[in-house]
């Protein structure tokens, strides 16, 4: 590309110059969804209300990250397909400081009612099978990781991290636009190599914290790589949809878009399908193989009641896991011809966020038990909440995305590989 | 997928203006088509160099110890390694795990990067892959003597009821013959389909120089290959074929070797995260070895302009990288084992820390998690001796995890009353030692009779195989 070339017209910004409109009817939903959701409280009580909403934070919050590691694999590997939709991940971006927002609905509760959600949090809390968290030889001996002001701490840090990395790649990425400096895309690159090893820590942390610690007796080595790969395929998912939807909108005229891109991007979203597949097979099988008691309790509470009888979640894991979560896109992108058919790997995309949200819940809601210690139910009120979470925080997030949205270039036209990302070919 | 926005003229060009950020080029000081044929031929058609001579003298010798150590061991029985209890399981696990993983990177670079079109493997790829077929030589001797009546080692194979014996179909060492078997066919395959372009470009030319005789062995290998627009088609469908099957294989294989552990109920052994931690610690041991090969034939054959400053930059960093998941794999570990509050755990990654074999994690440690940080720093990454000396702390490094993560389990299990101290037979020591004589035989042998490098996809990596012309339309 010719560094004469004519300076950036305004045909490289959205084809709207604002989409205030649909930034208001987002937030709108998502505050509905919240009023909702607090609604709920009074219907299924706090600790049905906030173990759902704990699902909904957890899932954008996934979905925050992958995009974050999207943004910063493309530096540090000096990419140059993903230029012309990178832009929009660093817009998703901004919606890292709603979520800390967000999130402290669940902080604030833990300190109010400890033990509400975690259990481990109330050392009074009663176990299954008698005594108190308190008393429980197993909780004392991890008591200096699992403490409230631990907790606190640590998800404090997670979102400083997150919206620490997201603000500095933003900010170098939009003022590129303005002056052209290759010094920006050096200090992506600085960002993204610190920022890498700090994700991979706090991405594991948060899922140990926040999702595994629900049975706080239940370990595994692998939980963070788990947690890791599902945000790859929903920040993945979510960046189809965005490419997507700018198409419909004729955004990508003029040569900003070719079905090359998507390609790239949906390949990755089978290559990742695969990886989460691996992951959750091997975690399922060294511990199935193994048939050790504390490990094996964890898939039996998800299989089977105290009286032997099976639970939904056997189904669940079965049929939403297994197959919607593997087998249904596995061999779906199998096909070049739908990986690179928009309406058809919407669809897949749709499809993949939808089964993450199923495995967020079959690894989040078991925690919820009944009098037996039984856990409740997939089907149940239960979902419904999750639904009302989901809505209401996603509809945020989309009104952060919709709102960074019309603030920049469609394109960071001014990326030193822009050229070869908008000539992308095979 | 004949989309609009495809075939439209990119109107978008007119309204970008990049920053200028110049990408490294492949093959430097503008090198021409005749100049790579010329290079890479010339170390085939040259004279054989003293120092092969010397160097392949001296690795057969090795070599020799290998055969010492099986012949003796053969002839006397498996006893005279150095396995007793606790410990029966040591030296021959740790070398077949250590030789197995170096091959990763070779079908790393031949695949997963092919997929991800990462264009500068080219220079390196050909040899990573002649590493990945000789380590799988050098890694299958050991579980094959390790059975004791090498006669015996067809009894491996599902040969239906040979009498009446049935393999243990549930045992991750019975997948470990079919994994590392399929894998050693598939490189070998990816490999030969990767020269034939080459092979028949030395045909041709000991043809044109009057050598019949090596005219007909490689037109032989070179299967008829004349470079038509068929055969190219052929051979590129072939190449991502292969490229597609390796990827799932390579990612099985050291999968497969990890659950020979994982499944156990051992502490050390049994936890979940081996399988992505130990494709991770194949990779990295694996670059080790292509950075401790690669750099001296880059300096003896003065393949500067091949395998560029660029080219050893990628390598060193996907060593950080890959370094650095095995890092987040010790910690992850070391942390659950506290975490998950069993005090066999806990105990097994104290012990290995600060029991008898404390030397031996806290070199593993060293070389796997510190030394690999080195590659940060580009002034680091530019002293290619420097990065010579790095990279045999990261082969030394990857021999003492597995080391570390076999014997101290073992040495010191649940019977306190039975804990042992395990050291290697001189038996051992020369079985192990002599390998490294047959890989660097087998490596001389490939770099004095093999293209090293592939010279056809070299040449499509140079500026002027761009159909741009070589300015920096993509």
């Amino acid at each position: 590309m010719s560094t004469t070339a004519a300076t950036a017209s305004a045909a490289a910004l959205p084809v709207e110059s604002s989409t205030a409109t649909l930034a208001g009817k987002a937030l709108t939903i998502g505050l509905v969804g919240l009023a909702l959701t607090a609604i709920g409280l009074f219907v299924s009580g706090a600790q049905i209300v906030a173990t759902s909403y704990l699902v909904g934070i957890t899932y954008w919050v996934a979905i925050a990250i992958g995009l974050l590691l999207l943004v910063l694999i493309h530096h540090i590997t000096d990419a140059s397909w993903s230029v012309v939709i990178r832009r929009q991940w660093e817009h998703a971006l901004s919606a890292f400081t709603w979520l800390a927002v967000l999130f402290l609905p669940l902080l604030i509760l833990a300190w109010m009612k400890p033990g509400l959600i975690w259990p481990w949090m109330d050392l009074g809390h009663e176990i299954h099978g008698g005594g108190t968290v308190g008393a429980d030889v197993l909780y004392q001996k991890k008591s200096g990781f699992l403490s409230l002001k631990m907790f606190t701490g640590a998800t404090l840090i997670f979102f400083g991290t997150w919206i620490w990395l997201s603000a500095r790649l933003r900010q170098a990425s939009f003022a590129q636009d303005a002056d052209g400096d290759a010094k920006w895309t050096h200090k992506n690159r600085v960002t993204s190599a610190l920022g890498i090893p700090l994700t991979a820590l706090t991405l594991s942390f948060a899922a140990i914290y926040w999702v595994k610690s629900l049975e706080y007796h239940w370990f595994s080595t692998m939980y963070g790589v788990w947690f890791f790969t599902n945000c790859m395929r929903g920040g993945l998912s979510v960046g189809i949809i965005m490419m997507m939807w700018l198409l419909n909108r004729g955004d990508y005229k003029g040569g900003v878009y070719n079905a090359n891109h998507l390609h790239c991007i949906s390949t990755l979203a089978f290559a990742f399908t695969v990886f989460w597949a691996y992951i959750t097979f091997s975690q399922y099988f060294l511990i199935w193989n193994a048939n050790v008691p504390e490990e094996t309790f964890w898939y039996n509470l998800r299989e089977v009641n105290a009286d032997g009888t099976p639970n939904q979640w056997k189904y669940v894991g079965i049929i939403a896991i297994l197959f919607g979560h593997f087998f249904v896109p596995f061999l779906l992108m199998l096909s070049y011809r739908f990986k690179t058919t928009p309406h058809i790997i919407r669809r897949i995309a749709l499809w993949i966020l939808a089964v993450i949200l199923v495995d967020l819940c079959y690894n989040i809601l078991p925690a919820l038990k009944d009098a037996h210690g039984d856990p409740q139910p997939f089907f149940s009120i239960t979902l419904v909440w999750v639904l009302t979470s989901v809505i209401g925080i996603g509809g945020v997030c989309a009104w952060s995305y919709l709102k960074s949205f019309p603030t920049t270039k469609l394109i960071p036209i001014r990326d030193p590989r822009v050229v070869e990302s908008l000539t992308h070919h095979e | 997928m004949a989309h609009a926005e495809h075939a439209a003229a990119p109107a978008i060009l007119q309204e970008v203006n990049p920053a200028v950020l110049p990408r490294a080029v492949l093959v430097a000081n503008n090198r021409s088509f005749s100049w790579i044929t010329e290079k890479i031929c010339g170390i085939i058609e040259g004279k054989t160099p003293a120092w092969w001579w010397i160097f392949f003298g001296v690795a057969v010798f090795v070599a020799s110890f290998t055969v010492a150590g099986i012949t003796y061991l053969i002839a006397t029985g498996v006893g005279v390694w150095g396995h007793a209890n606790p410990v029966n399981w040591a030296w021959d696990i740790v070398n077949f795990v250590f030789w197995i993983g170096i091959g990763h990177a070779g079908t790393l670079i031949s695949a997963i990067l092919c997929l991800l079109r990462q264009k500068w493997r080219t220079s390196i790829n050909r040899s990573a892959e002649a590493m990945t077929i000789f380590a799988v030589v050098c890694a299958a001797i050991f579980p094959v003597f390790h059975v004791g009546r090498v006669w015996y080692a067809w009894y491996l194979f599902p040969i239906p009821n040979s009498n009446v014996i049935w393999q243990n179909f549930r045992s991750p060492l019975e997948w470990d013959v079919f994994a590392v078997s399929t894998y050693g066919t598939v490189s070998v395959l990816f490999w030969y389909v990767g020269l034939l372009p080459d092979l028949a470009t030395l045909r041709d030319r000991f043809y044109a120089a009057g050598d019949k005789f090596r005219s007909f062995l490689y037109g032989l290998f070179a299967m008829g290959w004349r470079g038509s627009n068929r055969h190219w088609s052929n051979y590129e469908m072939a190449y991502m074929i292969l490229a597609g099957i390796s990827t799932p294989l390579v990612l099985s294989v050291h999968t497969i070797v990890s659950f020979d552990f994982a499944v156990s109920l051992l502490p050390g052994w049994h936890t979940t995260i081996f399988p992505p931690y130990f494709v991770a610690g194949a990779i990295f041991s694996g670059f080790g070895m292509v950075l401790t090969l690669m750099l001296p034939l880059r300096a003896v054959y003065h393949l500067e302009d091949l395998i560029t400053q660029y080219h050893i930059d990628c390598m060193c960093k996907i060593t950080l990288a890959t370094g650095t998941i095995v890092g987040y794999a010790y910690a992850m570990e070391f942390f659950i084992a506290w975490y998950s509050a069993n005090p066999y755990e806990g105990f097994t990654f104290i012990n290995r820390a600060f029991g008898p074999y404390a030397w031996a994690y806290w070199i593993m440690i060293t070389c796997n998690v510190l030394t690999p940080q080195f590659f940060w720093s580009r002034r680091v990454r530019q002293n290619t001796t420097l990065v010579w000396v790095l990279s045999i702390f990261v082969n030394v490094g990857m021999w003492f995890e597995r080391f570390v993560i076999i014997v101290t389990s073992l040495a010191r299990d649940f019977l306190p009353s039975s804990w042992g101290y395990y050291s290697p037979s001189i038996v051992e020591i020369f079985t192990f030692f002599g390998t490294f004589g047959v890989f660097s035989t087998l490596f001389l042998l490939f770099i004095r009779f093999l293209p090293i490098m592939p010279m056809a996809e070299l040449k499509a990596v140079t500026p002027q195989a761009d159909v741009h012309g070589g300015s920096d339309h993509h």
